[in-house]
């Protein structure tokens, strides 16, 4: 029975990874650029979360709806920190080596890690949900509401992103300069701004995903990193540009932290997800969902 | 370019082309004797008085720091394998050191030398999974060994867990001047002797095409990964020697992921792909995050962060590259410029063609 409750543990969680690799995938695809501050954008929106509900109740405690209401203005904030990141940094270096564009986005984030830690100090934080006792028990099978309400959240970001990729004019653009920059400067799009609507969404989502992090985990300053390799080990498994494959990926991975944290011990669950990410990038470098590039 | 030409016209009267140029001559001919240069220059301190203390742990940190770039720049700025697990090196070299003298009695230069080999050990075995990777993946494959690395030490006996092993008996500090002077010195030695050699050319042509290269006939894996373990070698000793020089590791310490940064801006900073780059870098940067630790403690990451983006956008090519770069227009005005094409490049071109030979 152990083994359920982890592999449940593990999916519910799993798809706050998934939802977060889907951002980091997205900008990957489409402006070619390995984003390493998208966990920050995870960090950040967490702390906006917080901050809101701290403005509003005292002290970061709320009812459920309450909470819910937040996720709307880390999503919004982080899409603004998301399209001036592409705009006044990353812009500079599309096209230059791969080597640089890393270094950028790197250097971005030490720099809002830093600068977070210095106003907020290290302290790990969370947000107290009203209703989060007791939890639900389906067969046997413990499962936390609020960890129940992240999952459907985070599921319903991704599909967000699918549906306003599949169908919006915006979403037709941003395909079209995944496919080709030029051909799509050739048509009238305006790429640049199209990469920063890229990279505003990617963060967006990851700025609401970051939100139910703080309910269900916490949340602190240096977090970032972490999620920031979870989406690459997702993405890689996945396959780049494939959103179904980071889904997968995401709940794949969750529930295989969770299953190394049950039965050895919470210490090694990142050698382990590494470990694996290695062997599948020498034995299946185009990742399991095939060729990669999104149509 | 006629915008450019008259924004440097100031900074082209101050320091001509043609000079610099001529500096870069100087410099490349002179390659062996500015080596022994830097090494007599590094050896005095000591002997002229400045035995211990703040300045003296300063200073070598500053080479230890070069080391590092320097090693990082093999394979990342000459090949072209941007690697984000150095530290991981590093860290092997430093338990290695601090497992050696602490729990089996080994005298520190025998441990010192094996940690060296036991990082390049693991290199081999890493650099052949890893190399097969390039650009994204290879960046994060690397920084996924360092955190693998840095979470088996975290979770080992011998490594003494998470809190670390503490160092009492260990040599002098004017030893570990002498020590990392002396490592610094040979690695900036074998790179300079390299990169006059088949080795460094083909690496560099790795860099360049990997494809081209291959298609040439060159067993690129085979130079990639001698590559790769160089490195690996430099880093094991500086970490061998550093876990006793600072009386004390852990795996945070050891794998830190924020040097592993600091070091790859170094070798951007100064220039990669070159012998002086590097070690100018991480002179120069060290030297900017002390004063920053001094004064304004906590805040020497965020500086660290805003000096590689500006590094990276400014700069891209280093200090040393933007020099050969700016060096080189002496070239382009020689045969001609923009001359051609525009007239009002004309005088500058006589102007700044005047006498160099």
């Amino acid at each position: 029975m152990a083994a359920t409750q982890f592999v449940v543990n593990g999916l519910l969680v799993g798809a706050l990874f998934a939802a977060v690799a889907v951002g980091f995938a997205l900008i990957w695809g489409v402006v070619d650029i390995i984003n390493l501050a998208h966990g920050e954008m995870v960090m950040l929106g967490g702390y906006t979360s917080y901050w809101v509900l701290s403005l509003v109740t005292g002290n970061a405690e709320g009812s459920p709806l309450l909470f819910l209401a937040t996720v709307p203005v880390a999503i919004g904030v982080l899409f603004v920190v998301g399209y001036a990141l592409q705009r006044t940094l990353v812009s500079r270096v599309i096209g230059t080596d791969i080597f640089l564009t890393l270094l950028v986005t790197f250097g971005a984030s030490i720099a809002i890690q830093q600068l977070a830690l210095q106003a907020w100090s290290a302290n790990p934080r969370s947000i107290r949900v009203a209703f989060a006792d007791p939890s639900l028990t389906v067969a046997g099978v413990v499962v936390p509401k609020m960890k129940l309400v992240a999952f459907v959240g985070a599921l319903v970001l991704t599909a967000l992103l699918f549906v306003f990729l599949k169908q919006t004019r915006t979403g037709r653009a941003i395909r079209a300069v995944a496919q080709n920059p030029e051909a799509a400067a050739l048509v009238g799009i305006d790429v640049e701004h199209t990469r920063a609507m890229t990279f505003g969404l990617s963060s967006a989502i990851a700025g609401g995903v970051g939100s139910f992090i703080a309910v269900i985990l916490n949340i602190q300053p240096q977090m970032g990193l972490i999620y920031t390799l979870k989406s690459f080990v997702i993405v890689v498994f996945g396959g780049v540009g494939s959103i179904p494959g980071a889904l997968v990926g995401g709940l794949l991975l969750g529930s295989v932290e969770e299953l190394v944290a049950g039965f050895v011990s919470s210490q090694w669950t990142l050698a382990v997800s590494f470990s694996l990410l290695i062997v599948l990038l020498v034995v299946k470098p185009k990742g399991l969902f095939g060729e990669g590039v999104n149509e | 370019m006629s915008t450019e030409t008259d924004d440097s016209g100031l900074l082209r009267s101050v320091f001509p082309p043609d000079q610099i140029d001529r500096l870069f001559r100087i410099c490349d001919a002179h390659g062996w004797k500015l080596i022994l240069a830097g090494a007599v220059f590094g050896a005095l301190p000591p002997v002229l008085g400045l035995q211990s203390g703040y300045y003296m742990t300063v200073l070598s940190e500053m080479y230890l720091f070069a080391i590092l770039a320097l090693s990082w720049d093999i394979v990342g700025g000459q090949t072209g394998y941007p690697s984000f697990g150095n530290m991981a090196f590093f860290g092997i070299g430093a338990y290695t050191t601090a497992i050696l003298v602490k729990d089996f009695a080994v005298a520190f230069p025998a441990a010192f030398v094996v940690a060296g080999l036991v990082a390049t050990a693991f290199a081999l075995v890493i650099g052949i999974i890893v190399l097969r990777l390039r650009g994204h993946y290879f960046a994060i494959a690397t920084l996924g060994v360092l955190l693998a690395a840095q979470q088996v030490s975290r979770n080992l006996d011998i490594t003494g867990g998470a809190s670390g092993k503490i160092l009492l008996e260990t040599p002098s500090g004017t030893e570990f001047y002498y020590l990392f002077l002396g490592v610094l010195v040979a690695e900036a030695a074998v790179i300079y002797y390299l990169s006059g050699t088949r080795f460094g050319f083909v690496l560099n042509a790795i860099r360049d095409d990997e494809g081209k290269a291959t298609a040439m006939g060159f067993n690129t894996t085979y130079y990639k990964t001698a590559a790769w373990m160089l490195a690996a070698m430099f880093t094991g000793f500086a970490g061998g020697a550093y876990s006793l020089f600072n009386t004390f590791i852990d795996p945070q310490t050891a794998y830190n992921g924020a040097w592993n940064v600091e070091l790859i801006a170094m070798a951007l900073l100064g220039g990669s792909g070159t012998v002086a780059g590097p070690i100018i870098g991480a002179f120069g940067l060290h030297t900017v995050i002390e004063v920053v630790e001094t004064y304004a403690v906590g805040w020497q990451l965020v500086l660290l962060g805003l000096a590689v983006i500006v590094t990276v956008i400014v700069i891209p090519k280093g200090l040393v590259g933007s020099l050969r770069e700016y060096a080189s227009q002496m070239e382009y005005y020689k045969h001609g410029g923009m001359a051609a094409a525009d007239d009002s490049a004309d005088t500058d071109d006589s102007a700044a063609g005047g006498d160099s030979p």
